[in-house]
């Protein structure tokens, strides 16, 4: 059902919405940014609408409210362990159109692929998805490239718009909320993006042959392996193991799982000294083929969904939505 | 939904030393276990590693482990009459349908022997079920042997060639690496040769090329793959290789499909 | 007739003597080296109409218009006024000039506007200095520079004002990549350690230089909210005793440090030597005369640090003694 409500009524229906769920959303971290006196916008619970930054796309993605960046998977003492509680709330993550594309592949990796995760499992089933419009598209995505654009499995599309507020409710559970707030009916479409600045032609015939590519030692050479485009990601989905004693007890601990990056070193280093990926060549290869090629081998469509936040994260300026048009331009040559 | 990365306590029954460095834990555990797959074994506080089967028992599973890293220097200090927490098993494994009956060829190097172990053992124990089984282990010096009370059996039911690569003087056993032996082989009816390569990445690589040089079909090698793993369970995604997850769909692969793995 | 003219009252109004009779130039400050580029323009026209069409970019950031007539300097004055008032700088007559030259042009490197290092607005800072304490006839050189690199040379100044951040770290965001115990270990101090998967942060040894900020890749460390400076004091050039400032105040705050010059203007003007060849003397070496205790006394008159402000309580300088050589 859709709606229009005005700003009072906005903020009424967030501070409803406020009492049932935890409300994540794009905020703005002010000075938290890489620099002095620049700002980060990034995931956050708030619990009205000016707190979200609506008018440009979060820094980093929605994945760190499904997949925290460290999670404790138990507490052990000598022959115990136990596991920490999961989310004591329902809640709402804001997200654009390519997000919500994003979370599919995190579910394909912590619900599908080989076994279900316990602990992706118990967030993902308390969360619903708000759709934020993309009427003005971002200036690095690429999401009409990727079919990534107009996400239609949202439980929630929210549009504050000067005075008013629009909605469309896709989830019987909230529409109460709506009635409660008083907003009238209406029409709602969400704003998607039609058409983007950056545009993406996968390579077609990509294939083992890919890997030796001169390209990859060409990225390799400017890469410095910090990892953000990783870390932006909302479709990477790597973790490393870690075991943690605690100082005053070292009977107790705990052991946690924290995001990794393919591009840091030690991500494929073994006991004995050994490492499969040495050098940042091969790492970035690695990354790109995975977004374009492999993952789609075994799951039937790209990891990638065209956010461009590799892109604008990225210290050494290397352009992955531009390696990936080289790659397909490679190929007609 | 169950929860697949706690751990269950496993007893550790009995510790046979090989060498300075490595040693076979012998633990409880009650279940199926293919030689081949791993356990994600841990101390708390220490962290996991995954770990090959490197041989199965009534009621027990076998670990044979390096003390190199954190994880397993830790286990090293802790045996005695101890528990380890371990969660397992995963992976494929080696499937002995594929070796019933053929002339079977198992070329490992050093610790690269743990999870082929009990394949080379089931076929000592079994001579019946294959037409013959050559093994060909090759170890850095002589005090980097494994199993070398099976070595005795073996010795005496298969052929077997036990190399290393430094030989003290007068040492007049078999000198060199593993792939050195290879051509060597002689086979009653070459198609039904099969052939396992457990090892380092290197010695896998010149290891199949030498197999290959025998005029042997790519489908009649089975190679398995050793990588970071964190979790066992298709998630953590540092053991991936293109689109396969060694630690689902391996670690052990035909090399018709291993061949196309790369890293 | 011959010239004329009060060579103090013309290098007080920032004009200067040249090796060449009857000729000079006019110096240009310009706070911070931050102008409106506009302001190049009208240099420009100046040096082409008084000048010789040529002009040195000083040291100091600012301007200096060569081979203009001293019967020229009036003019010269009422064409300065558009840039004075643009810069800012305090003015006792309009239409006069430069009220001073002694205290020199505050400069500072490029800072946060554009550095990726810098860690605070360092033409900002220059220019609020420069309003407290110009015009004076007392020679004190200041620089403020954005952060530890100290591109503008701020340990060879009377008042070095270095750049801090105070590293903020949330654990939870943290992965351990070590980007950023690599890059202080190789751009800066190695202050930094991982112990149980977390960053450790040598609070002694750590500079506030803000690089392990910059490397972090997930934001775990991010710059505090509070802006920090460090204080070096007494550095310079000169003939007898040029020495690298030392520094009196770490994780210090604004006001503080602006307290303190303003303090030791009052110090100097207590204890400069009447002797001093027009007026001037190296604040150092009243210091070295007077005994740092007693500057301590001057400096901090009023001044209330902050807790976590660190206050070296005893300086001692070094550098090269060209003074007592072979004594």
């Amino acid at each position: 059902m859709g709606y229009q409500l005005t700003k009072t009524q906005m903020d009424e229906l967030f501070r409803e919405l406020s009492e049932t769920y935890d409300l994540y959303a794009p905020v703005l971290m002010k000075g938290e940014g890489c620099f002095s006196e620049t700002d980060v916008v990034r995931y956050g619970k708030v619990t009205s609408p000016d707190e979200i930054v609506w008018d440009r796309k979060s820094d980093y993605s929605y994945k760190e409210t499904l997949l925290p960046i460290n999670e404790t998977l138990f507490y052990f003492t000598e022959d115990t362990a136990s596991v920490p509680q999961g989310p004591k709330r329902d809640r709402l993550v804001f997200l654009r159109s390519c997000d919500l594309y994003g979370v599919k592949r995190l579910d394909e990796i912590y619900l599908k692929n080989g076994f279900s995760d316990y602990y992706y499992a118990r967030i993902r089933e308390r969360t619903k998805f708000v759709l934020m419009g993309c009427g003005t598209p971002c200036k690095s995505g690429f999401c009409v490239s990727m079919g990534t654009n107009r996400a239609e499995n949202y439980d929630l599309y929210i549009k504050p718009d000067g005075e008013l507020g629009y909605a469309d409710c896709r989830c019987g559970e909230l529409e109460e909320y709506f009635r409660k707030a008083g907003a009238v009916e209406a029409r709602v479409v969400p704003d998607y993006a039609e058409e983007n600045r950056e545009q993406v032609t996968l390579p077609k015939k990509l294939s083992n042959e890919s890997f030796t590519r001169e390209i990859w030692n060409e990225y390799g050479a400017r890469c410095i392996g910090c990892g953000r485009c990783n870390f932006v990601c909302p479709t990477c989905t790597c973790f490393t193991m870690q075991d943690v004693f605690y100082r005053d007890n070292e009977k107790a601990g705990e052991r946690r799982r924290v995001w990794a990056s393919c591009q840091v070193d030690g991500y494929t280093d073994i006991a004995g000294g050994i490492s499969f990926r040495k050098t940042q060549g091969e790492r970035f290869r690695f990354k790109v083929m995975h977004k374009i090629y492999d993952y789609e081998k075994r799951f039937g469509y790209p990891m990638c969904v065209g956010c461009g936040r590799c892109d604008d994260v990225c210290p050494e300026y290397i352009s992955y939505s531009n390696c990936i048009n080289r790659l397909a331009k490679e190929e007609e040559e | 939904m169950k929860n697949e990365y706690i751990p269950q306590a496993s007893k550790i029954r009995e510790v046979i030393r090989h060498t300075d460095l490595e040693y076979t834990f012998r633990m409880t555990y009650e279940g199926d276990v293919k030689p081949g797959q791993f356990f994600e074994i841990s101390l708390p506080k220490y962290g996991e590693a995954p770990i090959s089967v490197s041989g199965v028992g009534a009621g027990t599973v076998d670990f044979t482990i390096r003390r190199v890293g954190k994880v397993t220097n830790e286990i090293f200090e802790n045996y005695v009459g101890d528990s380890l927490l371990i969660r397992g098993p995963y992976g494929n494994g080696f499937d002995l349908e594929h070796f019933k009956g053929r002339e079977i060829v198992v070329v490992a190097g050093g610790t690269g022997l743990s999870p082929v172990r009990g394949v080379v053992d089931y076929f000592a124990r079994h001579m019946q079920e294959c037409d013959s089984c050559t093994l060909i282990a090759g170890f850095k010096t002589l005090g980097d042997v494994l199993f070398k009370e099976d070595f005795a059996l073996w010795k005496e039911k298969l052929q077997v060639i036990q190399t290393v690569d430094n030989a003290p003087e007068g040492y007049e056993g078999p000198v060199g690496m593993v792939t050195r032996y290879i051509p060597d082989l002689k086979f009653k009816n070459p198609e039904n040769a099969v052939f396992i390569c457990v090892g380092p990445p290197v010695m896998i690589k010149f290891t199949v090329q030498e197999i290959l040089k025998l005029g042997m079909k790519e489908e009649q090698i089975w190679i398995s793959n050793e990588r970071k793993m964190c979790c066992g369970l298709g998630k953590c995604g540092h053991c991936r290789m293109g689109s396969t997850y060694i630690c689902l769909d391996g670690p052990v692969f035909n090399y018709v499909e291993g061949k196309n793995l790369i890293d | 007739m011959g010239m004329d003219i009060n060579t103090k009252k013309l290098k007080k109004n920032a004009f200067r003597v040249s090796k060449e009779r009857g000729i000079g130039a006019a110096r240009i400050r310009v706070p911070g080296g931050y102008l409106d580029a506009e302001i190049l323009g009208m240099v420009q026209e100046i040096s082409q109409t008084y000048g010789n069409g040529y002009v040195h970019l000083t040291t100091r950031q600012g301007f200096e218009i060569e081979g203009i007539r001293f019967e020229d300097m009036e003019a010269i004055n009422k064409k300065l006024q558009p840039i004075i008032e643009k810069l800012e700088i305090n003015q006792e007559e309009p239409g006069a000039g430069y009220p001073a030259s002694g205290t020199r042009n505050i400069s500072a490197c490029i800072g946060n506007n554009v550095c990726p290092f810098a860690n605070y607005n360092t033409a900002e800072l220059a220019k609020k200095i420069e309003k407290k304490v110009f015009p004076n006839d007392l020679h004190f050189k200041i620089a403020c520079t954005g952060c530890s690199n100290d591109c503008a040379k701020a340990r060879m100044h009377d008042f070095g004002i270095i750049g801090m951040t105070m590293p903020q770290y949330d654990p939870s965001r943290c992965v351990s990549c070590q980007a950023c115990i690599k890059g202080c270990r190789s751009l800066s101090v190695d202050a930094l350690r991982m112990e149980n998967y977390k960053i450790v942060r040598d609070t002694e040894k750590c500079i506030g230089c803000g690089v392990c900020i910059t490397k972090c890749p997930t934001r775990a460390l991010t710059r505090s909210k509070k802006k920090y400076y460090k204080l070096a004091i007494m550095g310079r050039t000169g003939k007898r005793n040029p020495r690298l400032g030392k520094d009196f105040l770490v994780w210090a705050d604004e006001e503080n440090i602006i307290k303190i010059i303003l303090n030791t203007y009052r110090f100097v003007k207590e204890y400069i030597s009447p002797n001093a060849p027009g007026g001037k003397e190296h604040i150092g070496y009243i210091i070295d005369r007077v005994g740092f205790e007693e500057y301590k006394k001057w400096a901090l008159d009023g001044v209330e640090l902050m807790p976590e402000t660190i206050l070296n309580d005893c300086i001692y300088w070094d550098g090269i003694h060209f003074d007592n050589q072979g004594k």
